[in-house]
């Protein structure tokens, strides 16, 4: 372990850790934007500064590594002066629109404006880059906000590996581009929007969550995907019982605050009227096992060919149901063996749900006629 | 010894008709039939006077210039006979002594890493052996690695690029990793706006850059040599091109080089044209095909550098220096400088000098020497004011500091710093204010944009200026550029952005008048701002 002081106070950190992390992970709290827990160091935004004891200038703590004995000093006078200074050119080319914008309340540099005291640019204001991007029903791209922290590139590279975005073009005048500026579906984006979830404003939004409410209106619900066996932790915040966005969150222990398309964009369904909510049961059936009066017969053509509407089912509870799914595997099993009866179970179950299936069916029937779709 | 013709046809040359002359030596040789071989060397740095002719003979040696395509028989005649007579303009003969120490732009000179530039065949590796060419790298390769280590050490030869690390030491930190491989690379990305060092050592002398990294390699265990080359100077990268060709088929770069076990190759990278690619960490992201952009040191290059191995990157200049400290010895090196900084640096000298190019003095050279003599003050017969140094990057030093040693420590106690070797005379008739920002033009179009200070801040920094010039300026828009300044200058993440505000602050510091005369009396002194918003900061 490594022994250091930060702002007076006695830590110790694994070697390999840089200041930035020490400090945060021992609750002191260093300004940083371009930083994130998850990606590789890139000291863009120059806020994390510290002065470090023997040292004439600051340094930026992210890229800092802990040295034993280190003496650093997290606030100073002309620390604050110079990450004033450093938010002033922020805002110089950032509209503080804050009133309007969907990241009120959640935007990391509005929380050091707030911090710092600083309401407008003492400088002329200026936007280096005004560009809207739209061209994708996932996430909308807003250059105006864009602090150009690099963060959605770098977990676009680092952890995505589709290596969709980079900052284009040079100094002042540069942007966040796909390839030649092509739209996000010509690039080689995947839309996981994990890029979405590290940035720190209001430039990459997800489509549904615009001008839905502010961030303190809306309810958040934690839960674990259902789309697949990994078993992501998974963030929606609704309001009104609605859905408009899901996002990761860090303390996911199976995949922190990265999320793929169908976790982040797919959820749509939830809300579908057609969405099936409760067992149901075939008027024909319902009416051979006396749950309903009225016979039913089925159509002419086949059943794969029609559709056969909601109208023709009868809601039961999940008893009733797998008493009848029971009763069925169990008559069909005594009349005609267990190899008459084959079990195929899905992706989007879980491992342990998938395991307990085969079971079932290997033990239970006594068949090994047992298959996955994702063995398709 | 028959009569030799040598042509400068470096791109300074060529820029001022050297092929033409090449052609019309050519066809003066053929019609007169004399016997005499022309040669097209590298340039010998007196710039100002390309197209530069120089004829040898037995015990005449005459350098002329400017030679233009219609001087040319007037001055061979000289030599072959046959003018008539007819006169030649005696400012055209530049020296008659084979050593040039006629030739004040010469004579004041001593020429160590640019000694044969402008003198042999760049592109002949024979020229490079008769003078003493790979002589260094087979003593080198008999020593252990480790005495040429403490050679380069010996003789206090510090980064030519500017920062001035002990380049000895830098070996020597990179040896000691552990890693392998390790890399070697030659930072040819000469960028600030007038500099051409990089560019004259490389077309005049190819083969001792070579030489040098080839030491290097010994020195450090390196398999591997990058040479990084802005893609702007294409005679740059043909001359290196065929000195590697020749390297290879000569023995001196593959496999057991000389049979001393080092396996060695040279790989060259053309830059694209970014001058933050120049900084060590950025133009190793470009070497890995990553966007040219700076990061975070440590972990310097030397620890872990090009794909995460030591990577040992040195300036051209200081590569070409390691040839003659093998050759002469560490202590003759040192004892051409100063206590602390050995040999000798070389200079683009331009601007306002009446005689300017490429120049090389030993270390503690004052800079008047460079200014008076050698560049023989201002061509406008007025006085100089101001000596720019180390480009966009630098700062000025005024006309009363001109007595200032050429070191890397006095000249940081101006404000300026050394530098790669831009060096820029202004006369009386510029106005610092706009000197300053036209350097901030430069550094906010070049800068990468990955940190905020260097990005936002140097934008910022520009529009005060430009406010200035156009008249505009407040007491509090110069409070504000200086507190702007000690931001950009502590807070950006590179050199670049940490020495941009250089040249303000050292205009301010030295030129502080002009700055108030701008924002008090709405003037410019000299007369260049246009001390009018909407139109362009210059005067008409």
């Amino acid at each position: 372990m490594i022994s250091l002081t930060l702002d007076g106070r006695a830590i110790q950190v694994q070697p390999g850790t840089n200041v930035l992390q020490a400090a945060l992970s021992n609750g002191i709290h260093i300004p940083h934007l371009c930083h994130h827990p998850d990606l590789r160091p890139s000291g863009g935004c120059r806020l994390c500064m510290v002065e470090i004891g023997g040292r004439p200038n600051p340094a930026a703590a992210c890229g800092l590594l802990a040295e034993e004995g280190m003496a650093v000093t997290t606030q100073s006078e002309r620390l604050t002066e110079m990450r004033r200074e450093i938010i002033d050119l922020f805002v110089s080319d950032h509209p503080l629109r804050c009133v309007t914008c969907d990241k009120n309340g959640v935007c990391a540099l509005q929380r050091y404006a707030y911090d710092y005291g600083i309401s407008e640019t003492s400088f002329d204001f200026e936007l280096s880059r005004t560009l809207y991007q739209d061209d994708n029903p996932m996430f909308v791209r807003d250059h105006q906000y864009c602090i150009l922290c690099g963060r959605c590139t770098r977990v676009c590279d680092e952890i995505v590996g589709a290596n969709a975005i980079e900052i284009s073009g040079r100094g002042f005048v540069s942007h966040v581009a796909t390839p030649f500026d092509w739209a996000m579906s010509d690039s080689t984006c995947v839309f996981c929007g994990n890029c979405v979830q590290v940035c720190p404003v209001a430039a990459l939004m997800p489509r549904g969550r615009i001008g839905m409410g502010r961030e303190w209106e809306l309810e958040h619900v934690r839960t674990i995907c259902g789309y697949c066996g990994v078993g992501c932790g998974i963030d929606y915040a609704a309001k009104d019982g609605k859905i408009l966005y899901a996002q990761g969150f860090p303390e996911a222990v199976v995949n922190g605050e990265f999320l793929c398309v169908k976790g982040r964009f797919g959820w749509d369904f939830v809300g579908n009227p057609e969405r099936l909510t409760r067992p149901l049961v075939r008027r024909d059936l319902a009416h051979r096992l006396g749950l309903i009066d009225d016979p039913f017969s089925l159509p002419e053509e086949s059943v794969f060919t029609s559709r056969i509407g909601v109208e023709n089912f009868v809601p039961v509870d999940w008893e009733t149901a797998v008493d009848i799914v029971a009763g069925q595997l169990l008559g069909t099993v005594e009349a005609h063996g267990p190899d008459a009866v084959a079990g195929l179970t899905s992706a989007r179950c879980t491992n342990e749900d998938n395991y307990l299936f085969q079971k079932l069916m290997r033990v239970g029937i006594g068949t090994n006629n047992i298959d996955h779709c994702a063995r398709l | 010894m028959s009569t030799v013709i040598r042509i400068g046809t470096s791109t300074c040359g060529q820029a001022a008709g050297a092929e033409s002359v090449v052609s019309a030596v050519n066809a003066y040789v053929d019609r007169r039939q004399v016997p005499v071989t022309v040669q097209r060397t590298g340039c010998l740095g007196a710039c100002h006077n390309e197209p530069l002719v120089e004829v040898t003979d037995n015990d005449v040696a005459v350098l002329y210039g400017p030679v233009s395509p219609e001087r040319v028989s007037l001055v061979l005649d000289r030599h072959f006979g046959g003018g008539g007579g007819r006169w030649v303009d005696p400012s055209w003969i530049l020296s008659r002594r084979p050593d040039h120490d006629d030739f004040p732009f010469l004579a004041r000179q001593t020429k160590v890493t640019t000694r044969l530039c402008g003198v042999i065949d760049p592109m002949s590796l024979d020229d490079y052996l008769a003078n003493g060419g790979y002589m260094a790298l087979r003593d080198a390769l008999r020593m252990p690695p480790e005495k040429v280590i403490a050679a380069v050490k010996d003789s206090r030869l510090r980064g030519r690029g500017g920062a001035g690390f002990s380049t000895g030491t830098k070996w020597e930190i990179t040896r000691r990793q552990p890693a392998s491989p390790k890399f070697l690379i030659c930072n040819a990305d000469e960028g600030d706006p007038g500099a051409f060092m990089n560019r004259t050592m490389i077309e005049g002398d190819p083969h001792r850059v070579l030489e040098g990294m080839l030491i290097a390699a010994w020195a450090i265990g390196a398999s591997k040599g990058y040479l990084y080359v802005r893609a702007e100077y294409p005679l740059a990268v043909k001359a290196l091109r065929n000195a590697i060709r020749q390297a290879a088929e000569y023995g001196v770069t593959g496999k057991n080089i000389l049979g001393s076990g080092l396996d060695f190759e040279f790989v060259i990278k053309e830059g694209a044209g970014a001058f933050v690619c120049g900084e060590e960490t950025a133009l190793m992201h470009s070497i890995e095909g990553q966007r040219g952009t700076p990061s975070m040191r440590p972990p310097y290059p030397s620890v872990a550098g090009l794909w995460g191995y030591p990577t040992n990157i040195n300036n051209v200049e200081s590569f070409a220096s390691i040839p003659s400290i093998l050759l002469h010895g560490p202590a003759w090196f040192a004892a051409l400088g100063t206590e602390q900084s050995g040999g000798t640096k070389a200079f683009a000298l331009t601007g306002a000098v009446r005689a300017s190019g490429l120049v090389e003095v030993p270390l503690g050279t004052p800079l008047r020497t460079l200014v008076e003599e050698i560049g023989g003050g201002c061509k406008s017969d007025r006085p100089v004011k101001a000596v720019q140094l180390g480009g966009p990057s630098g700062g000025c030093v005024p006309a009363e500091l001109l007595d200032t040693r050429i070191d890397y420590e006095d000249l940081r106690r101006t404000g300026a710093i050394m530098g790669s070797g831009g060096m820029v005379v202004v006369d009386d008739t510029t106005c610092m204010v706009d000197f300053a920002r036209y350097f901030l033009t430069f550094t906010q179009d070049e800068s990468c944009g990955k940190c905020v200070p260097c990005r936002v801040g140097t934008r910022k920094m520009l529009g005060i200026l430009t406010k200035i010039c156009h008249g505009q300026g407040t007491h509090q828009d110069l409070e504000r550029l200086t507190r702007l300044c000690e931001t950009v200058r502590t807070g950006s993440l590179c050199g670049l952005g940490t020495t941009a505000p250089n040249p303000v602050l050292t205009t301010m510091r030295y030129f502080e008048r002009e700055y108030v005369a701008h924002v008090d009396a709405g003037l410019c002194p000299a007369g260049i701002c246009s001390m009018r918003p909407g139109t362009s900061t210059r005067a008409a």
